[in-house]
C-alpha cells in the first residue's frame, strides 16, 4: 500500500441540466501523496471546479473511486461527508468566506463546533492557529477591520485548526492584489514545509508554478501531471 | 455596512415577532384577569357565610336558555311561603324566608340608576348577606310584617343619588312608588358584581309583593342559614326532605326544586371563567398563527440571504441536523422574545384593567410558564419548513450563491 493520501481511479462525474448531460469529468485517475504541494489547473470549463468539488467532498462522482486517508468516499451519505469534511479537509475559498458578525477568533473556531470539542480547548486551538499565520495580535477583530490578505490567512488558520489530511484552496489569491497573492504563496510554502499537503486549484500559472507539481485538466481529462523546477530543487 | 444590516435585521424582526407579541400578552393579560375575577368571587362568596344556602325552582351549572327549558323544568311549582315555612320547621336550619330579586331603578329628584337587584327580603337581611350598616337602621319587625315602604339602601347606590345629602329620611321612588330611606348598607368588601347585575339595597318582602311587579317563576327564593356547627350537605339533605314531603313527591321521581350552594355558585363561576379564558385563547392564537407565519416568511428570507454561510458552514463539516437546528433555535430565539415581551405587556395590561376594577390578584405562575412555552413552540413549528429548506441545501450550490 503506497502512502497516496488521495487516490482516485477513473473519476467521472455527469451533471444533467434540463435536456443536457453534461460531462465534467471523463474519467480521471490521480494519485496525491502525503505532504505534496499540488496545483490543478485548466481552462474555464476544463472540469477543475468539479475537481475541487469531489476532492473536498461536496460532490460525488457519478463512476469511480475516491480514495481520502484509507477510506472509499465515493459513496457516502451527505451527512457522513460531513464528517469527513470537517475532520480530513480544510478548505481555503477565492472571497474567504469568513462570518461577516464573528470574530477572527470565532471564525477559526467553526471548525471545531462541528467537531465537537468543548469551548476552552476550542479557544486554545484557535488561537494556536491564528499564531501560526501571524495573526496573533488580530483575533478579537472582525472580517471587516481586517485587510484582504488577513482575511484570508484568518481563513487559511479556520482551514488548519482541525489539522486535516489535505489543505484545499480554491482559487486562494483570486481576490488580492499581487503583493498579498505572494504573502499568501508564502504562507503556503511555509505550511507545505511544515508537512502539510497542499491541494491548490487555480487558473493562474504564477501562482500554480508556486507547487511542486502541477496538475492540468483539459475537456474533464488529465492533459498533463509534471514536476515544477521547485521539486527538483 | 454590516451594522447596517443588523440594525435593519432588528427592525425586521421586531416586526415580524409582533403577532407573538400581541398573541401572548393578550392570554398573560385575560389569565390575570379571569384570576382576579375568580380570587374577588371566591373571597365574596366566602365572606357572605359558609351557612348559607338557596332554595330556587331551578339552578343549572351550565347557561341554558330560559325560554326554551325542558318540559320537566317547566312544570315545577314556583317557590312557596309553605315551601318556606316547611324548611324552617327543619331541625338542622337556624333561619328560612322566602326572599325575591326584583330588577327596578331607584330614583331621586331627577337621579337614576341603572336597572339593579333589590332584595325583597326581612329583618335578618345583613346576617344572611353579610355586610355593614353605616348608618340608620334595618326594618324592624313591625314594618316587616306590615310591608311599609322602607328602604335600606346600598352605599354606593346611595352616593350615587344622594351625593353629600344625608339620604336617611329621603324618599326614592321605585316603579314610581315612593320608599323611605331608613339605612345606609355596605356590601362586604370583596362582593364582585358585573355591571347591570349590582345590588341596590333591601325593601321587606311584603312591601315588594304588594308595591313592585316582578316574575313569581323565577324571582322567588328561600334564602336558608343551616344551624351553626350542622355541616351544610346535613343541612342540604334534610331540607330536601323537607320539600319533597311538603311537595307530596313520591319516592324515585325527581326534584322539583334545586338547591344553590356555594360549592355550585363556585363552579359555576370557575366554569364560566375557564370558557372565558379558553375564548380568548382561541382569539389570541389567531396572533399566534399570523406571528408564527411571519416568523416563517423572515426565517425564509433569512435563509436565502445566508445561503453562502450556510453553505461554508456544511463545507466546513455541518450535518443537516446541526444546520436544521441553527435555524430552529434562531427561530425559537425570535418568538422566545417576543413571548416574553408579551408577557411583560400583558402583565401590565391586566394590572391596569385590575386597577380600573379595584381588585387585586396574583399572576398564576403557570400562564408565565405556558406562555413561554408556547413561544418557543411556535418559533421550532413555524421554524421547521425554512430551517429544512437550509438543512437540505447542496453545498456546492450554496457556496455558488452570489
Amino acid at each position: 500500500m503506497s502512502d497516496g493520501i488521495i487516490r482516485i481511479r477513473d473519476l467521472a462525474r455527469r451533471y444533467v441540466m434540463g435536456q443536457e448531460t453534461v460531462q465534467a469529468l471523463r474519467g480521471v485517475s490521480l494519485e496525491i501523496r502525503r505532504n505534496e504541494y499540488v496545483a490543478i489547473m485548466g481552462p474555464s470549463g476544463s472540469g477543475k471546479s468539479t475537481m475541487m468539488n469531489v476532492l473536498g467532498c461536496l460532490d460525488t462522482p457519478t463512476s469511480g473511486e475516491y480514495w481520502l486517508n484509507g477510506h472509499e468516499v465515493s459513496r457516502l451519505s451527505d451527512d457522513a461527508l460531513a464528517r469527513v469534511r470537517n475532520k480530513e479537509i480544510g478548505f481555503v475559498f477565492q472571497t474567504f468566506n469568513l462570518l461577516p458578525r464573528a470574530s477572527a477568533l470565532s471564525n477559526v473556531e467553526l471548525p471545531l463546533v462541528y467537531a465537537g470539542m468543548r469551548t476552552r480547548e476550542r479557544r486554545e486551538r484557535a488561537a494556536a492557529a491564528l499564531e501560526r499565520v501571524g495573526l496573533a495580535n488580530r483575533m478579537d477583530h472582525r472580517p471587516n477591520e481586517l485587510s484582504g490578505g488577513q482575511r484570508q490567512r484568518v481563513a487559511i488558520a479556520r482551514a488548519l485548526v482541525n489539522q486535516p489530511s489535505i489543505l484545499l484552496a480554491d482559487e486562494p489569491t483570486g481576490n488580492l492584489d499581487s503583493v498579498t497573492s505572494e504573502e499568501i504563496m508564502r504562507t503556503f510554502a511555509e505550511l507545505h514545509g511544515q508537512g502539510q499537503t497542499v491541494v491548490m486549484v487555480t487558473h493562474e500559472p504564477d501562482i500554480a508554478a508556486h507547487a511542486a507539481r502541477v496538475v492540468v485538466l483539459r475537456d474533464g481529462r488529465v492533459e498533463s501531471d509534471r514536476s515544477t523546477e521547485r521539486a527538483a530543487a | 455596512m454590516a451594522a447596517a444590516s443588523l440594525r435593519t435585521n432588528k427592525l425586521r424582526s421586531a416586526l415580524t415577532i409582533l403577532g407573538v407579541v400581541i398573541g401572548v400578552a393578550t392570554v398573560m393579560a385575560v389569565a390575570s384577569i379571569v384570576q382576579g375575577i375568580r380570587s374577588q368571587i371566591f373571597n365574596a362568596i366566602e365572606v357572605a357565610g359558609p351557612q348559607v344556602f338557596y332554595v330556587i325552582r331551578f339552578f343549572s351549572s351550565v347557561p341554558l336558555n330560559p325560554d326554551r327549558l325542558p318540559y320537566e323544568v317547566r312544570i315545577r311549582p314556583i317557590v312557596s311561603p309553605e315551601d318556606a315555612v316547611a324548611v324552617r320547621r327543619v331541625p338542622q336550619v337556624s333561619y328560612a324566608a322566602l326572599w325575591a330579586q326584583v330588577n327596578v331603578r331607584l330614583e331621586y329628584e331627577g337621579e337614576r340608576t341603572q336597572m339593579m337587584i333589590v332584595y325583597a327580603a326581612d329583618d335578618r337581611f345583613m346576617e344572611i348577606v353579610g355586610g355593614t350598616l353605616l348608618s340608620g337602621r334595618l326594618f324592624t319587625r313591625g314594618e316587616q310584617a306590615a310591608g311599609d315602604r322602607v328602604i335600606v339602601l346600598e352605599s354606593d347606590v346611595a352616593r350615587h343619588l344622594f351625593g353629600r345629602v344625608d339620604p336617611i329620611g329621603e324618599v326614592v321612588r321605585a316603579n314610581g312608588k315612593a320608599f323611605r330611606v331608613i339605612g345606609v348598607y355596605q356590601q362586604p368588601e370583596n362582593i364582585f358584581q358585573p355591571p347591570g347585575q349590582a345590588m341596590a339595597g333591601a325593601i321587606p318582602y311584603p312591601a315588594a309583593r304588594e308595591n313592585l311587579h316582578y316574575d313569581e317563576t323565577n324571582a322567588l327564593f328561600i334564602a336558608v342559614k343551616a344551624r351553626t356547627g350542622v355541616p351544610v350537605p346535613e343541612a342540604r339533605d334534610a331540607v330536601t326532605v323537607a320539600l319533597r314531603r311538603v311537595r307530596n313527591l313520591r319516592p324515585g321521581t325527581p326534584n322539583t326544586f334545586d338547591l344553590m350552594t356555594q360549592d355550585q355558585i363556585l363552579d359555576v363561576v370557575g366554569k364560566f371563567t375557564t370558557y372565558f379564558f379558553v375564548a380568548m385563547v382561541a382569539l389570541s392564537s389567531v396572533a399566534l398563527l399570523v406571528g408564527g407565519i411571519g416568523v416563517m416568511a423572515i426565517m425564509m428570507v433569512s435563509v436565502t440571504d445566508r445561503t453562502r454561510e450556510i453553505g461554508l458552514r456544511k463545507a466546513l463539516g455541518a450535518t443537516r441536523r446541526e444546520v436544521l437546528w441553527q435555524f430552529l433555535v434562531e427561530a425559537a430565539t425570535l418568538t422566545l422574545a417576543g413571548g416574553l415581551l408579551g408577557i411583560v405587556l400583558g402583565l401590565l395590561a391586566g394590572e391596569a384593567v385590575k386597577a380600573v376594577f379595584g381588585f387585586h390578584s396574583a399572576v398564576p405562575l403557570w400562564s408565565a410558564v405556558l406562555a413561554t412555552v408556547v413561544s418557543i413552540g411556535i418559533g421550532l413549528i413555524f421554524g421547521l419548513v425554512p430551517a429544512n429548506r437550509a438543512a437540505r441545501m447542496d453545498p456546492v450550490e450554496a457556496l455558488r450563491h452570489e
